[in-house]
């Protein structure tokens, strides 16, 4: 039936083994956003398409839309494929928070061109990363930028200059409260059950979403800003989601 | 629908990989026709080998003994252990007559997406093995894909300073066409490339 085949730029965020020799993808689309497309024969050796569709593969997809909940492959090439990031280890460890960040915070079916702008630009600078030796993902600058971005554009940005409770401004935000949406000032910290943030913190999360993903890593965050950043992110995470990153919790 | 027993059947044959409900009936129908020595024969083969077979001691291949027949051939090379995923690698690794070392099966391979960390492989084991036997090479035979890379470039990383660490050549099938290969393999083939 014409019409139910399009093309799309495609970035591949999981696959998993189906059957003897397919691959269930999770593909967030230029065009559609999430989808599901089976890939078929992709782990047969004489297949063309198993190696364009490694996790992380930037690719140009054909898909077909049959009465399934799954499309099915029918068409890759290569855009980029990212396998500088997944080669090393710490690399892919960040590279794959972002991706599941990515399928929980944009799981419909339904384009966001600036998500997918994120996710390619986030993998493209994720590619010439050089994480320090024995630095933990989730505390890596990119990682949190990014995630701080994914959140802003799932309409989920935590309120950080006034505020989230009373609005009051010019006042010192000690806390972040998940519930008022934000950061919250010391009377509010208590009625709204905040948990304990420190300016440092604020400026440090304010540093990352301000400047462009590839300046992430020179944004100045310590250690303590970048705990702090991870807490705004893992509880807005529960408290908007109801959901908790794997790849975080490790 | 059938009878309880039947449709029992069904769910266990369902519980199988790559099993949906029809394949499921066809199978349990097929079961129900053959003669019942031939029925409780599959049975008694399904308990046997649950009962008889285990992970080898040294390296975690299938065996019915305490440590495999592979680690115990005094043939083999004992200073070059073979990194695999699963038994199903190994076997395909032994096909090929080319290596003579030993294996270590590592029971899956690293997917933080998945919760597979290293804590849920037998990489301890490896490295206890490489440093008890006075091993000399470690041979990475994980999958050539993202989370078999993952794991190669973890382990390469837990074992440098302490052992020469290789990892399969990634290239083209024998008897394939050039024109059909992916880019990503020819460039893998021709980064691998070899003096003639």
């Amino acid at each position: 039936m014409a019409g139910r085949s399009y093309q799309t730029e495609a970035v591949v965020l999981r696959s998993f083994r189906l059957g003897e020799a397919d691959r269930v993808l999770h593909l967030y689309t230029l065009a559609h956003g999430r989808v599901g497309a089976v890939a078929k024969g992709v782990r047969k050796t004489k297949s063309r398409f198993g190696a364009r569709l490694e996790p992380l593969s930037h690719v140009e997809i054909a898909l077909h839309r049959g009465s399934g909940d799954l499309q099915t492959v029918t068409g890759v090439e290569l855009l980029r494929s990212h396998h500088e990031a997944r080669e090393d280890y710490a690399r892919l460890s960040i590279g794959l928070i972002g991706a599941e960040a990515m399928l929980r915070l944009f799981a419909e079916e339904e384009g966001n061109p600036r998500a997918f702008q994120a996710l390619t630009r986030f993998l493209e600078v994720l590619d010439e990363l050089a994480p320090a030796a024995g630095a933990r993902p989730e505390l890596d600058p990119l990682a949190l930028a990014f995630q701080l971005k994914l959140l802003w554009l799932a309409g989920y940005l935590p309120h950080l200059t006034s505020c989230a409770e009373c609005g009051a401004a010019e006042v010192p935000l000690v806390g972040y409260a998940p519930r008022a949406g934000g950061a919250v000032c010391r009377p509010c910290a208590g009625l709204t059950g905040a948990l304990g943030l420190a300016s440092a913190g604020l400026a440090g999360i304010e540093a990352l979403l301000r400047r462009p993903l590839a300046e992430a890593g020179s944004a100045g965050v310590t250690e303590r800003t970048a705990r702090d950043a991870l807490m705004v992110i893992t509880s807005s995470y529960e408290y908007h989601g109801g959901f908790r990153l794997r790849t975080l919790s490790a | 629908m059938l009878s309880p027993s039947v449709d029992n059947l069904v769910a266990q044959l369902t519980r199988l990989p790559g099993i949906g409900t029809r394949t499921a009936q066809r199978l349990a129908f097929h079961l129900l026709r053959v003669p019942k020595d031939e029925a409780l024969a599959l049975a008694a083969a399904i308990v046997e080998v649950k009962e008889r077979v285990r992970f080898c001691r040294e390296c975690g291949n299938l065996t019915e003994e305490e440590v495999c027949a592979i680690c115990l051939d005094a043939r083999r090379d004992h200073s070059v252990i073979c990194v695999v995923e699963q038994p199903a690698d190994l076997l395909s690794l032994e096909r090929t007559a080319e290596f003579r070392g030993l294996y270590h099966v590592l029971g899956g391979s690293l997917s933080p997406l998945d919760g597979v960390e290293p804590e849920h492989l037998r990489i301890d084991e490896l490295l206890a093995r490489v440093e008890r036997n006075g091993v000399q090479e470690v041979v990475l035979a994980t999958n050539p894909n993202m989370t078999g890379e993952a794991t190669a470039s973890y382990l390469a990383d837990r074992l440098r300073g302490r052992v020469r660490v290789t990892r399969l050549a990634s290239g083209l099938p024998v008897g394939g066409d050039l024109e059909y290969a992916d880019e990503i393999t020819l460039g893998r083939a021709l980064a691998g490339r070899r003096e003639m």
